[in-house]
């Protein structure tokens, strides 16, 4: 309990300090739960998610950083590794591949590049690994090209 | 008599304060009427003790920076004072005969000799709280400048009271006026909420600094009385914390320990500083380093080395010294195993 609230204090004073570090993620802390975390992540360039800002929701464990924090989408995003409805992600270091070593900017960072390389082969959106691992690259792409443009980029007008 | 015209003008100004509700015209004849009184009784009381009040009024500046010699003096004065005074209060603003009165008890004028003034108008209360004021007064009517630094605002405006006192006592409002000034000025320089209390109660007026005296007793008396046990109990609210820090610290033992001790590097699961202990420390072969309490906490949960998610050996420990040959490392380990059991 003490441990998770002293590292995470320790993780936000260096996310306040390199702020500009990574420009492609913004994490924020809850004004009054620290175990309570929100990030903006960008949506990798030359992908369908290019140009959208996506949010994530940490929920940190009191065990924590021994157990991984539990992270999903709050915005909607067509990918197979992300469930389309709950926003639960599906990634190895989230779960067994933990490592205490993690912190909440490298899983940001873990996400990002799984929106660069989903992986259809153990998929969360059924429809979006089908489409993948058809072979339709093109039918994925402006499925998840379209729900970016919907919900992760700012309407105009 | 210049007293007579000083009292009057101290008495015309009391009572508008007095009546503040009332219009000017019934005001001013009450004035009139309640002057006339007023100065016969004045006159009567001030002509008693008139040499005791010129005496005082002389000495009020030696009492306070020679005060144990003239102690006696002092005390005849102020026996002497005190009736008249009294009198006058009663007949002319009640509140502060109201709180007066108790003063009249022989026991504050005969105990505590020199706080009788300040007991007189602070002090409704028992004889503790009066000689503990008594004390207080007489430091801060020496105006010495030790007592002043240690006692702060307290003293300081125990002195503004002595004032306050001498202006109801003596109804010779200039005077200590006059007195009060540089009196003030000399001790209040440390301490600026004196002169703070001080200077709209000269600038308003002579009346009005009374009852503001009252006023001012009232919201400080709890102070004054509960001073002695007050400052401790500051200074328990000061080494609070402290001791918190303390207790957390035992808590936490690895890591307040770490956080205390200075490293070169920080541990990188819990981020806290590695000890010299920490940092030749090498769990795992991959070289991955970590504090001794993550270690064992890691240990304790599924037992992998955070840096390449191999289980570690159990045996590492006791493996480390091996490889490196020196018996130092292994008992350096071991004795920080104890720490993080401890």
């Amino acid at each position: 309990m003490q441990a998770s609230r002293a590292r995470l204090f320790k993780e936000y004073k260096e996310v306040q300090r390199e702020k500009v570090a990574d420009p492609d993620i913004q994490l924020a802390c809850d004004d009054t739960n620290i175990f309570k975390w929100t990030a903006l992540i960008k949506g990798p360039s030359e992908t369908p998610y290019e140009g959208g800002v996506f949010q994530l929701a940490f929920a940190v464990p009191e065990q924590y950083p021994l157990q991984p924090p539990q992270v999903r989408f709050l915005t909607k995003i067509f990918h197979p590794n992300v469930h389309f409805k709950t926003g639960e992600i599906c990634l190895d270091i989230l779960k067994n591949a933990w490592s205490p070593a993690w912190t909440l900017q490298s899983v940001c960072r873990a996400i990002i590049a799984l929106m660069a390389h989903p992986e259809p082969d153990s998929p969360l959106n059924c429809d979006s690994g089908n489409l993948l691992r058809s072979g339709d690259i093109r039918g994925f792409h402006s499925m998840a090209r379209m729900y970016t443009r919907l919900a992760a980029m700012p309407k105009k007008g | 008599m210049i007293s007579d015209s000083i009292t009057s003008a101290s008495i015309s100004s009391l009572i508008p304060n007095n009546n503040n509700g009332r219009d000017l015209g019934k005001k001013k004849r009450a004035r009139t009427a309640k002057l006339k009184q007023c100065k016969l009784d004045v006159r009567r009381e001030q002509w008693l003790s008139q040499g005791a009040v010129k005496n005082k009024g002389c000495k009020e500046e030696p009492n306070g920076v020679v005060q144990t010699r003239k102690a006696n003096n002092r005390s005849l004065d102020n026996l002497e004072m005190r009736p008249g005074g009294e009198e006058d209060d009663r007949s002319v603003h009640h509140h502060d005969s109201d709180s007066e009165s108790p003063s009249n008890s022989p026991t504050s004028l005969t105990s505590s000799v020199l706080g009788t003034n300040d007991s007189g108008t602070n002090f409704t209360g028992s004889s503790s709280s009066s000689s503990s004021s008594s004390s207080s007064s007489g430091g801060c009517c020496s105006g010495s400048i030790t007592e002043e630094e240690e006692e702060g605002d307290d003293g300081c405006l125990d002195d503004w009271e002595a004032v306050a006192d001498a202006l109801a006592a003596d109804e010779k409002p200039q005077n200590p006026c006059s007195e009060s000034h540089p009196e003030h000025q000399s001790i209040g320089k440390l301490v600026s909420p004196c002169q703070m209390t001080h200077g709209p109660g000269l600038g308003i007026g002579i009346s009005k600094q009374v009852p503001r005296a009252s006023g001012n007793t009232r919201a400080w008396r709890p102070d004054d009385a509960f001073r002695p046990q007050s400052l401790p109990n500051l200074s328990k609210q000061l080494s609070l914390p402290n001791s918190n820090r303390q207790h957390y610290g035992c808590g936490g033992v690895p890591w307040a320990c770490n956080n205390v001790m200075p490293a070169p590097s920080s541990c990188p699961i819990c981020y806290e500083d590695l000890d010299f202990t920490d940092s030749s420390f090498l769990p795992c072969l991959c070289g991955f380093r970590l504090c001794l309490f993550c270690h064992k906490r890691i240990l304790e949960e599924d037992g992998r080395c955070p840096g390449c998610r191999k289980p570690y050996e159990r045996n590492a420990v006791e493996a480390e010294p091996s490889v490196h040959g020196g018996s130092l490392t292994f008992r350096l380990a071991r004795s920080c195993s104890m720490i993080t059991r401890s």
